[in-house]
């Protein structure tokens, strides 16, 4: 990618001569390599997606942790080095806490957003004796679902530190093709209910293994529940109803 | 030596004569039990007695009782002929204001007047005490008490008392000597002058003085000075407020109260009105004791003997 | 006995030094009210300044308007108190740079002051603080606090210098305490005063605190927050 290699990417926060932070276009590299996440969001409240790389027969899917809960109203997803979400999601609760504990209310999801970006840049050298915490960029993307007084909010905060405000965003390996079938398939009359079919819908083209609930995991930020992660049961009878939606267009192909 | 307390229960019995509608002739007989302190009776002056227990009690931790010290202003003014004295009339006890309309000029004999600033109940006291012996001295001299007599029975008597009589005054009267003008502090100090003032407003009203005062002022002129002088500090100084009450005393002339000579602190209507309705208060609850049997019997009219 | 010698007269001991500390409090007098309607609030105080027996002014108001239909006061002592609502205006605006220059509500700014008094728990802000907005309902909100953050919602609150005087009034003229219904012998049922009953309400526990308080004086300031704004009136009071 980078034909002409130089010196310059070496320190984390030396420029090159063309104006590139070379570490930091890496750190995004990192993340194309990280399994797909997938956020939609609704009017009725937000989706969460993410696909879980079962490696081994032996490896038991409970332990892969991709999708985490901020707080009661605020729920992340991560693709990437997913070891430096760890951080970054600590520093998020203590965020939100924090703001609970000041204001007595529950902090706004931009508010949030931008408290974990100002993380990201923290690997140079700090200013006035503030400490170095990173060595190098995270390695991490994080699409953060959630709810506040402006409705249901879905942010996508970079390694770079930038965030962005979406209706529906695709991070990861699969990232490409699942942006382009948001970008066709999303409205604005979308419901949670079809969000949750064209998440997993989506997902399912872009992973290599067959989708069940053991390879999948979906969650949800509503005004009535908050946050919620949904249980095996609760995806299995999604990807039942995609099975069978899916069975019905093709005996529709057929017969057309 | 510590007085103790002397207890004796005196077996009384109180005739009642005189009761209107009681025709029996057995006296009341109602137990009456007496706590007395005996032997501080023996002793002239104040008494000390409770001295040493109050400040055991102090060390203690208990707060001792304050007594009201009169944040006030007072001033008293010569002019060609005679002397005013003015006060204002709030008494105040801590921040709270205790009286909106006191009487700080104190009569020592009909023609020597006392404004008092301090402690409330020692300008009381110490006016009424020396007003006494003033009166009983020129009972036994057959001549008009002085006001350099009242000044110096004031002086040593708190002189005495070394400060603890908390009494600050300004004396003024006419005698047959003329007008006379003083003041005196609680440890018994006295100054003499054409134009005093004393109390906590005792600045505000010298700045008056020292700004309008002139020499042979007629009595009208005097009023007004010392009036404005006490509105100085009604104004300006928080421990005093309310009404002026201004005493002329003329050579010649017998002493003039005024009385709420200005009163500019008249309380404005309030906004709403307060009265409640009738049953407001609830009566919660009831009781009736029965402290006398109460019997009735009737009296058979008596026959007509006339007629 | 023994003989008296003459030292025993003397009661100073010349050989401890005597200590002199610096008080760094001084108290200003004054005295506000919060009275919470059922789609307005009201704050009120005076705006007498002292120190002691001296007037240091006749009008210097201390209801402050922080923006977001919010007004907040601290009374007491007075360079605390200012010191305290400059902090919050700062904090105020870190909020609103922090979180989309949204408004901020009343109950998060009494917990923010809570915080901003209890960082001072051992050298305290020398004031009672009240503040006074709408709620999310549109329903007036009084928020009192005590000088180390402690605090609560209330219908009404006085503070300060007369506040013992003016409690008890507004306990029996707002929450209608000891008052019984005559037809009933219920307790008198809460209800929402007007507006112009509270104003009137709040004249006359002012007028009545400066008949029989000496710090309470000179002018009174009324601030009202309704949905429309938040609007200030002020009336003398008597200046003796």
């Amino acid at each position: 990618m980078f034909l002409t290699r130089s010196e310059y990417d070496r320190g984390v926060s030396t420029f090159s001569p063309e104006g590139r932070l070379f570490q930091v276009e890496y750190s995004l590299e990192a993340i194309k390599l990280g399994s797909t996440a997938i956020g939609i969001c609704t009017s009725e409240g937000v989706i969460l997606a993410v696909e879980k790389r079962v490696n081994s027969s032996l490896l038991e899917s409970s332990s892969i942790e991709k999708i985490v809960e901020i707080d009661s109203h605020i729920g992340c997803a991560m693709s990437g080095l997913t070891a430096d979400a760890r951080s970054m999601i600590d520093h998020a609760r203590v965020a939100s806490l924090n703001h609970d504990l000041y204001y007595d209310e529950n902090i706004s999801v931009e508010t949030l957003t931008q408290s974990v970006c100002d993380l990201a840049l923290r690997f140079g050298e700090g200013v006035d004796g503030e400490e170095r915490l990173m060595s190098r960029p995270f390695g991490v993307a994080l699409l953060i679902a959630g709810i506040d007084e402006n409705g249901p909010q879905l942010y996508h905060a970079e390694p770079s530190g930038t965030f962005y405000k979406y209706d529906a965003k695709a991070i990861g390996s699969g990232s490409e093709g699942a942006q382009a079938e948001l970008n066709n398939e999303y409205h604005k009359s979308l419901t949670l209910k079809d969000a949750e079919l064209l998440v997993l819908k989506i997902l399912k083209q872009v992973m290599e293994e067959k989708l069940d609930s053991n390879n999948a995991q979906l969650a949800s930020v509503t005004k009535e529940h908050g946050f919620q992660i949904y249980d095996d049961k609760k995806t299995t009878e999604i990807v039942e109803v995609l099975k069978a939606q899916e069975a019905e267009q093709e005996d529709e192909e057929i017969t057309a | 030596m510590v007085a103790q307390p002397v207890q004796k229960v005196f077996p009384l019995t109180l005739k009642i004569t005189n009761l209107p509608s009681s025709n029996s002739s057995r006296p009341w007989r109602i137990p009456v039990r007496i706590d007395c302190y005996l032997s501080h009776i023996k002793m002239a002056g104040l008494s000390f007695d409770n001295f040493q227990r109050n400040q055991y009690i102090a060390s203690k931790g208990v707060a001792m009782p304050k007594a009201t010290s009169t944040g006030t202003t007072i001033v008293g003014c010569k002019f060609n002929g005679g002397v005013v004295i003015a006060a204002d009339t709030r008494a105040t006890a801590g921040p709270i204001v205790a009286d909106k309309n006191c009487e700080k000029l104190h009569k020592l004999s009909p023609k020597i007047w006392c404004a008092g600033a301090g402690t409330a109940a020692d300008t009381e006291m110490v006016t009424q005490l020396i007003g006494s012996n003033l009166e009983l001295h020129s009972l036994y001299t057959n001549r008009e008490p002085r006001v350099i007599a009242s000044l110096t029975l004031l002086k040593q008597h708190l002189f005495k008392y070394q400060g603890h009589i908390g009494a600050y005054l300004i004396v003024a009267g006419v005698d047959p000597t003329g007008a006379h003008l003083f003041s005196i502090h609680a440890h018994g100090s006295t100054d003499v002058g054409p134009y005093q003032t004393l109390g906590s407003g005792s600045l505000a009203a010298m700045s008056v003085m020292e700004t309008q005062w002139k020499e042979n002022m007629t009595k009208e002129e005097c009023i007004k000075l010392c009036a404005d002088a006490i509105e100085a500090g009604i104004w300006n100084d928080l421990g005093s407020g309310s009404n002026v009450d201004v005493c002329v005393m003329e050579v010649g002339k017998d002493a003039q109260l005024l009385r709420n000579y200005i009163t500019p602190n008249i309380r404005e209507q309030k906004a709403k009105s307060y009265k409640f309705k009738k049953g407001t208060t609830a009566i919660l609850r009831e009781s009736i004791y029965n402290l006398v049997d109460v019997e009735e019997t009737e009296i058979p009219v008596p026959m007509e003997v006339d007629a | 006995m023994s003989n008296t010698i003459a030292s025993e007269y003397g009661h100073t001991d010349t050989s401890v030094p005597i200590e002199h500390r610096f008080n760094p409090y001084s108290d200003n007098g004054g005295t506000i009210l919060g009275i919470a309607g059922e789609d307005f609030a009201v704050l009120a105080g005076d705006t007498r300044h002292t120190s002691g027996y001296s007037i240091n002014s006749r009008f210097q108001p201390k209801i402050m308007d922080l923006g977001d239909d919010l007004v907040m006061s601290a009374n007491g002592f007075s360079a605390d108190g200012d010191a305290l609502i400059r902090s919050f205006q700062q904090q105020l605006t870190w909020y609103h740079f922090n979180n989309q220059n949204k408004k901020l509500r009343p109950s998060s700014a009494a917990r923010l002051i809570q915080h901003l008094l209890y960082g001072h728990r051992f050298f305290p802000y020398y004031v009672h603080t009240i503040i006074a907005g709408l709620d999310e309902e549109g329903k007036g909100a009084i928020y009192s606090f005590d000088p180390v953050g402690s605090y609560e919602r209330e219908q009404c609150r006085a503070g300060g210098a007369a506040a013992s005087l003016i409690m008890p009034f507004l306990d029996n003229q707002v929450n209608f305490k000891n008052q019984y219904d005559p037809a009933t012998g219920q307790a008198r049922l809460k209800t929402y005063l007007k507006l112009d009953e509270v104003l009137n309400l709040v004249r006359d526990a002012f007028t009545s605190a400066t008949e029989r308080h000496i710090e309470v004086g000179d002018c009174l300031q009324i601030k009202i927050i309704t949905k429309e704004g938040v609007r200030e009136e002020f009336y003398p009071l008597k200046r003796d």
